[in-house]
C-alpha cells in the first residue's frame, strides 16, 4: 500500500499513538463493552461498533437508546445529531491531508477515522510535517488507536463489570480528561486558546438557556465563530 | 419498521449506527477539496471545531455516569481545575493531566460512594 518511505512515516505514526493515545482511547472506550451487555448485545457488536462509529458519543448514545427499547427511526436520528460535530472536526484535519493527487477515495477512508482523538493528534501534529509525510503517519496513528480500542472494547464486556465502582467512575472521565488536555496541548495560536477560553465560558449558559438539542450549535457557532473575529481583528492590527 | 436490534444485532451497528453518523464524515470529503490549508475559512473551522469539543466534554462533566452520581458537582468541577493545574505545572503535559484528574476523581468517587 505504501512505498518503503511512507511506511516508515506509517510506523512513526503508530509508534506516537503508542506513547499514550492509542491507550488513553482504548481505556475509555472500554465501557461500551459494559454498554453492549447492559444493551443484551455480543461483545462482537461492541467491537463492531467501536471499529465502524468510533466516535465515543455516537456509541453512547446507540447503545443506550437500544437498552432503552427507543424505536430504530429515533436511534438513527439522535446518533446522527451527536455527529453533526464530526463535519467541522473532518474539516480542519482534511485539508492539512490533501495534496495534489490524493485520490477521493483516501480521503474517505482517513475521513472515517477522525473522531476527537485523531482529530486533536491530528491538529497537533501535521501542521509542522512535510506534506508527503502526513497521510502515512495520520493513517498509522488511527489505525492502532482504532485497533487497540476495538480490543478493549470487546474485553469490557467482561472487564468493566467487575471493577469496583470509584474505577469504573474513573474510567468514565478519562475520556473528558483525556479531549480537554489533549486539545489544550494542540492550541497553536490565540486562536485556538479563545475557542477553548469561549467553550468553556459559554457552555454553562447554553446548557442552562439554550434548549431543544441546540446548545451546542449555538456554542459553535457563537463561541468558534468569536473566537475567529477576534483573531482576524487581532491579525488585521499586527500586520 | 418492524426490525428488532436484539435479534440482528450486527445489521443494527451498521444501519442505526454507522451510516447515521458516517454520513457526515462523507459530507465533509465533498467540502474539503474546496477548503484551502491557508484560508480564513479553514481557520474559522478549526476554531468552531475546538470550541464545539470545549462544549461536549463540559456536557459530559454536567451529567455524571452512574458511577459517580454521588459526587458533588463542585467537586468533579475541582477534579478538572486539579487537572488543568497539572498541565500546566508540567509544562502543558497530557499525561500529567489526565493522572491527576484520574487521582482526584477516583478518591471523590471512594470518598462520596
Amino acid at each position: 500500500m505504501f512505498a518503503p518511505d511512507e511506511r516508515r512515516w506509517f510506523f512513526a505514526g503508530a509508534r506516537t499513538a503508542l506513547t499514550g493515545p492509542a491507550f488513553y482511547v482504548a481505556l475509555s472506550l472500554m465501557s461500551t463493552g459494559a454498554l453492549a451487555r447492559a444493551a443484551d448485545l455480543p461483545p462482537e457488536a461492541a467491537m463492531l461498533a467501536t471499529a465502524l462509529i468510533w466516535a465515543g458519543p455516537g456509541q453512547v448514545l446507540f447503545f443506550g437508546a437500544l437498552a432503552a427499547k427507543t424505536a430504530p427511526a429515533a436511534i438513527a436520528f439522535a446518533v446522527s445529531l451527536s455527529s453533526v460535530r464530526l463535519l467541522p472536526m473532518c474539516l480542519s484535519v482534511l485539508p492539512m491531508l490533501r495534496a495534489e493527487k490524493t485520490r477521493r477515495t483516501t480521503l474517505l477512508l482517513a475521513a472515517h477515522f477522525i473522531a476527537v482523538t485523531v482529530w486533536t493528534e491530528s491538529l497537533r501534529r501535521l501542521p509542522d510535517m512535510a506534506k508527503e509525510r502526513r497521510l502515512p503517519f495520520f493513517f498509522g496513528f488511527a489505525l492502532t488507536c482504532v485497533g487497540l480500542t476495538t480490543l478493549t472494547s470487546g474485553l469490557g464486556y467482561w472487564l468493566t463489570a467487575a471493577l469496583p465502582a470509584p474505577l469504573a467512575g474513573g474510567l468514565m472521565t478519562l475520556s473528558p480528561f483525556y479531549f480537554l488536555a489533549a486539545t489544550a496541548r494542540a492550541a497553536r495560536d490565540g486562536s485556538d486558546w479563545i475557542a477553548i477560553g469561549a467553550g468553556l465560558a459559554l457552555a454553562p449558559l447554553t446548557q442552562a438557556f439554550v434548549g431543544g438539542g441546540f446548545d451546542l450549535l449555538v456554542l459553535a457557532v457563537v463561541g468558534g465563530g468569536g473566537a475567529w473575529l477576534a483573531s482576524f481583528y487581532a491579525r488585521r492590527v499586527v500586520a | 419498521m418492524s426490525f428488532d436490534p436484539a435479534l440482528h444485532p450486527y445489521l443494527a451497528v451498521i444501519v442505526l449506527g454507522f451510516l447515521p453518523s458516517e454520513v457526515w464524515r462523507w459530507l465533509s470529503v465533498v467540502i474539503a477539496h474546496k477548503i484551502d490549508e491557508q484560508s480564513e475559512l479553514f481557520r474559522l473551522v478549526r476554531c468552531i471545531a475546538t470550541a464545539l469539543l470545549v462544549g461536549v466534554v463540559l456536557k459530559i462533566v454536567a451529567t455524571p455516569p452512574r458511577e459517580l452520581a454521588a459526587v458533588p458537582l463542585l467537586a468533579r468541577g475541582g477534579a478538572f481545575a486539579f487537572a488543568a493545574t497539572a498541565f500546566f505545572a508540567f509544562r502543558r503535559s497530557v499525561f500529567a493531566a489526565i493522572f491527576a484528574g484520574e487521582a482526584a476523581i477516583v478518591f471523590a468517587a471512594w470518598w462520596w460512594g
